[in-house]
């Protein structure tokens, strides 16, 4: 990268992350969660783009990675007293990778739609499971929780206001965006873009590729992990409606609709695809997903690299 | 100066039998993704005339003639076939107007039986019963190989015969010209002598065919001209009876 | 735990009469994938519109036989428009994108569904009512029909597929498309009409199985996730395959049932998704490639 666009992509992200960190100060209530749960979203979706933009997995099973991470919160949360944050965060993430290491030890065996196929049947396992554990989840109601305080022991102490928690949101995906381009540019990403080029020929210079495939996915599940465990905080609920294949699908949407190989394109997927739900949802009530799924299908058929890509080829002309 | 345009036959080559030719390719090119694959070429073939189109591996021979097939569509340049353009049109429209393509790799249904394979190119709209049953009996009785294997799955059969189904598949369009992608390839020298009897056997029955092939005295003993191609154009034709096997233009299109 | 023989033997009932349904859904997804490599996401859906549709006729002319014949017309006729609009441009491109363009179909047919019908079930009156004692149960004549219909409609496939030109150019389509088509198959049409087919099939079963469930929006979701199943345990592609994958499954799933909630039965089949995924890619039911 030259020195110019170093810089130009530096203040860009400086100025963005300050905006988003200015927003809550300025917003309504409404919006302001509005943009928290778009930043979680947009994290589930970047978590998927490892995956989907940058080896060449098309996963349709991160619902399963997203729900588990918030039940393993709610766990933390219920049965810790008083409710703490770090135990929710640990135990989120610690299920969302053992869930992750399990599907990507089964799944990474396959390729393209089977890969794809079978993630989705994994998700669909724990979504039956944890809809008929009825005695431990909540079943069909899911489970209610209260929020923890944002605290480290003997530094500080704070309550979650709508504000903190926004900010808390922004820097945790803000600091997850960094760490995943970190990843993607070292040594580790390229490896994983050269399985996604071509499999047989890293193969043969002599990479395991299979065990770089469930690096990535456990690497993605434990990122989708981490935003399940942010959109409980967010909603002090965690429900298996959340562990559905649909999820998985609108994850994908994102990622389609965004660009992928770019972690900032499902970001803005996930923006574009809820700000248009929030406005169809106004004139077409609940069908607002009649138009969404035909613009979907637009850009699926027309805009191949996502409108980040469509956006970048308009702008070089 | 290229040794084609200085080549001693160049001159007296009569281009085509009289009047407009069946088939004219103009001037195509054709890409593959960005490599350039076909760089102008043009040739003609007569009615009933067996053309010849020799060169290198890889130098847009087999392009060529799926080109004209309609499987590649060329970016520019005109196919006239029967004074009609067919550039650009679907392959299976293509076929209907009667060209057929046989392909190096053969490409039989493997599993359709050998009748079913013939089908594919029989069951077509306007041909009587009769006219079915009387095609496959031609094509029984210039391979009676496929008469005792008719109902066995194409992917069971031979090289050889898999050669005959597939030559026997294009002649059921009733086509005006056949193009013929390396039919001789791996076939054992029985099997190869019997293909040039048949390629002969169609010119007499007046159908062309535009002949892909690696074995040069072959092509020289079929074909009435031979085109020469490298690297996507046409460099040289010439009357094969005026080629020999020491020829300077095959020493240099073709390196033996 | 000791079950039964009575219990065991409905279950066995119950299991093929499902088969044969999952079959039909199956067998028209495993059409569609073979000859065009489409992984069709919104086959559930044309399920479900088939029994509106179904439902819709019903109400109109009160014979059941035309609903069934009328929806497995109509919805045929919405696979074509479906395949044309957004499937043909596809053509080319990632098998994965059809996968994505299908799902946005879904979500399309099952809101437009929710909307057009509401949220509240409709019902098929059984054409064939009656009952015949099976131990203690009074099990219906009509679930026997279903199967007897669901053997015969999969059975004119095979028919249609084996014997007449049409068969024979679906056949060569689906082993090498170029080739067909140069032979002057027009392929395009071929394609749409086997899209078509499938979506025709998907209808059928959705009209069939309506009497015994009750119709709703949702109800296709669950049906493309056990044909998805079943077409991949039955070996991509392979009809026969994906029959002998329902009726397996099927069954597995009822007896599983007997010890466990029919919710949580569901599970067998992703297990033996997954090991077939495992152990044998190619699929259960289809013979050890060369």
């Amino acid at each position: 990268m030259s020195r110019r666009r170093f810089f130009v992509y530096w203040v860009g992200f400086a100025v963005i992350v300050a905006l988003l960190a200015v927003a809550p100060l300025v917003l309504p209530e409404f919006w302001r969660r509005f943009l928290t749960e778009i930043l979680i979203w947009g994290l589930l979706a970047m978590s998927s783009d490892i995956l989907i933009g940058y080896t060449g997995m098309v996963s349709f099973g991160h619902s399963a990675f997203f729900g588990l991470g918030m039940y393993g919160a709610a766990a933390a949360l219920l049965g810790s007293s008083p409710p703490n944050l770090w135990l929710a965060l640990l135990y989120g993430l610690a299920s969302a990778a053992a869930v992750a290491a399990f599907v990507a030890y089964f799944s990474t065996r396959l390729r393209d739609i089977y890969f794809a196929i079978t993630t989705l049947i994994f998700s669909q396992i724990f979504y039956v499971v944890i809809f008929t554990s009825t005695a431990w989840t909540g079943g069909e109601n899911g489970l209610n929780f209260s929020r923890p305080r944002f605290a480290i022991p003997y530094l500080f102490s704070l309550r979650f206001t709508p504000a903190v928690l926004h900010w808390f949101v922004l820097a945790i995906v803000a600091l997850s965006y960094l760490l995943l381009r970190r990843i993607t540019h070292s040594p580790f990403g390229m490896v994983l873009q050269s399985i996604r080029e071509n499999e047989a020929r890293t193969r043969a210079i002599g990479y395991a590729v299979e065990r770089y495939k469930i690096v990535a996915v456990m690497l993605s599940g434990v990122f989708a992990g981490l935003a399940g465990v942010l959109y409980a905080l967010q909603n002090q609920f965690a429900a298996p409606d959340f562990v559905f294949f649909v999820v998985s699908g609108e994850v994908v949407i994102y990622n389609v609709v965004g660009g992928i190989g770019t972690l900032v394109g499902p970001v803005v997927g996930a923006a574009f695809f809820l700000l248009l739900r929030e406005a169809f949802s106004r004139f077409f009530t609940e069908f607002y997903l009649i138009p969404l799924g035909v613009i979907f299908i637009a850009i699926v058929i027309f805009m191949p690299r996502g409108l980040l890509g469509f956006a970048r080829r308009w702008l070089n002309g | 100066m290229s040794v084609a345009e200085a080549a001693p036959a160049a001159p007296s080559v009569a281009p085509t039998v009289e009047g407009e030719p069946l088939l004219r390719v103009a001037g195509i090119h054709t890409y593959y993704g960005k490599s350039h694959i076909l760089d102008g070429v043009s040739l003609t073939v007569g009615r009933a005339e067996i053309v010849g189109l020799l060169g290198r591996n890889g130098v847009g021979k087999s392009t060529t003639l799926k080109a004209i097939a309609g499987i590649v569509h060329p970016r520019s340049g005109a196919i006239a076939f029967d004074g009609q353009p067919v550039a650009g049109l679907a392959p299976h429209t293509v076929a209907r107007l009667g060209i057929a393509y046989v392909p190096e790799e053969r490409r039989i249904f493997p599993y359709l039986t050998v009748l079913e394979n013939l089908r594919t190119g029989l069951d077509r709209r306007g041909v009587s019963k009769a006219r079915k049953a009387a095609l496959l009996d031609k094509a029984y009785a210039y391979f009676p190989r496929l008469a005792e294997r008719r109902a066995q799955f194409g992917g069971t059969l031979s090289g050889g015969e898999q050669q005959m189904l597939a030559i026997a598949r294009a002649m059921m369009l009733e086509p005006k010209v056949i193009l013929l992608d390396e039919p001789t390839e791996g076939l054992m020298p029985s099997m190869v002598s019997q293909i040039a009897q048949i390629v002969g056997a169609l010119s007499r029955e007046g159908v062309a065919v535009l002949l892909v092939e690696q074995n040069v005295p072959l092509t020289l003993e079929a074909c009435r001209r031979v085109y020469f191609i490298e690297k996507g154009v046409v460099r040289h034709h010439a009357l094969a009876a005026e080629l020999s096997l020491d020829h300077s233009a095959i020493h240099q299109y073709l390196g033996v | 735990m000791n079950i039964p023989f009575d219990q065991f033997l409905i279950q066995t009932i119950n299991g093929i009469v499902t088969g044969m349904i999952l079959a039909m859904v199956a067998s028209g997804l495993t059409l569609i994938f073979g000859i065009m490599d489409v992984v069709n996401f919104a086959h559930g859906e044309l399920f479900m519109l088939g029994a509106y549709v179904g439902v819709l006729t019903l109400a109109a002319t009160g014979n059941f036989w035309i609903a069934l014949i009328a929806a497995t017309l109509a919805i045929a006729v919405l696979g074509a428009v479906i395949y044309l609009t957004t499937l043909r441009p596809l053509i080319g491109r990632d098998p994965l994108t059809t996968i994505l363009a299908t799902f946005g179909v879904s979500l399309v047919l099952q809101n437009y569904a929710l909307w057009q019908f509401g949220p509240v079930a409709r019902k098929i009156e059984e054409p064939i009512t009656g009952h015949f004692s099976l131990f203690y149960l009074e099990y219906p004549y009509y679930r026997l029909a279903i199967a007897v219909l669901a053997v015969a409609i999969i059975g004119g496939l095979w028919l249609f597929l084996k014997h007449g030109t049409y068969g024979i150019w679906i056949r060569a389509t689906t082993q090498d498309r170029v080739m067909a088509q140069a032979m002057g198959i027009p392929v395009p049409w071929v394609l749409t009409a086997v899209f078509a087919i499938g979506a025709g099939m998907a209808a059928a079963s959705g009209v069939l199985f309506g009497p015994l469930v009750g119709v709703n929006s949702q109800m296709g979701t669950s049906w493309v996730l056990r044909a998805f199943i079943v077409v991949v345990v039955g070996g991509m592609g392979s009809i026969s395959g994906s029959i002998a994958a329902a009726i397996f499954i099927s069954l597995l799933e009822a007896y599983a049932s007997l010890w466990v909630s029919p919710a949580q039965a569901v599970i067998v089949s992703f297990v033996v998704l997954i090991l077939t995924l495992l152990f044998r890619p190619t699929g259960l039911f289809v013979p050890t490639p060369k």
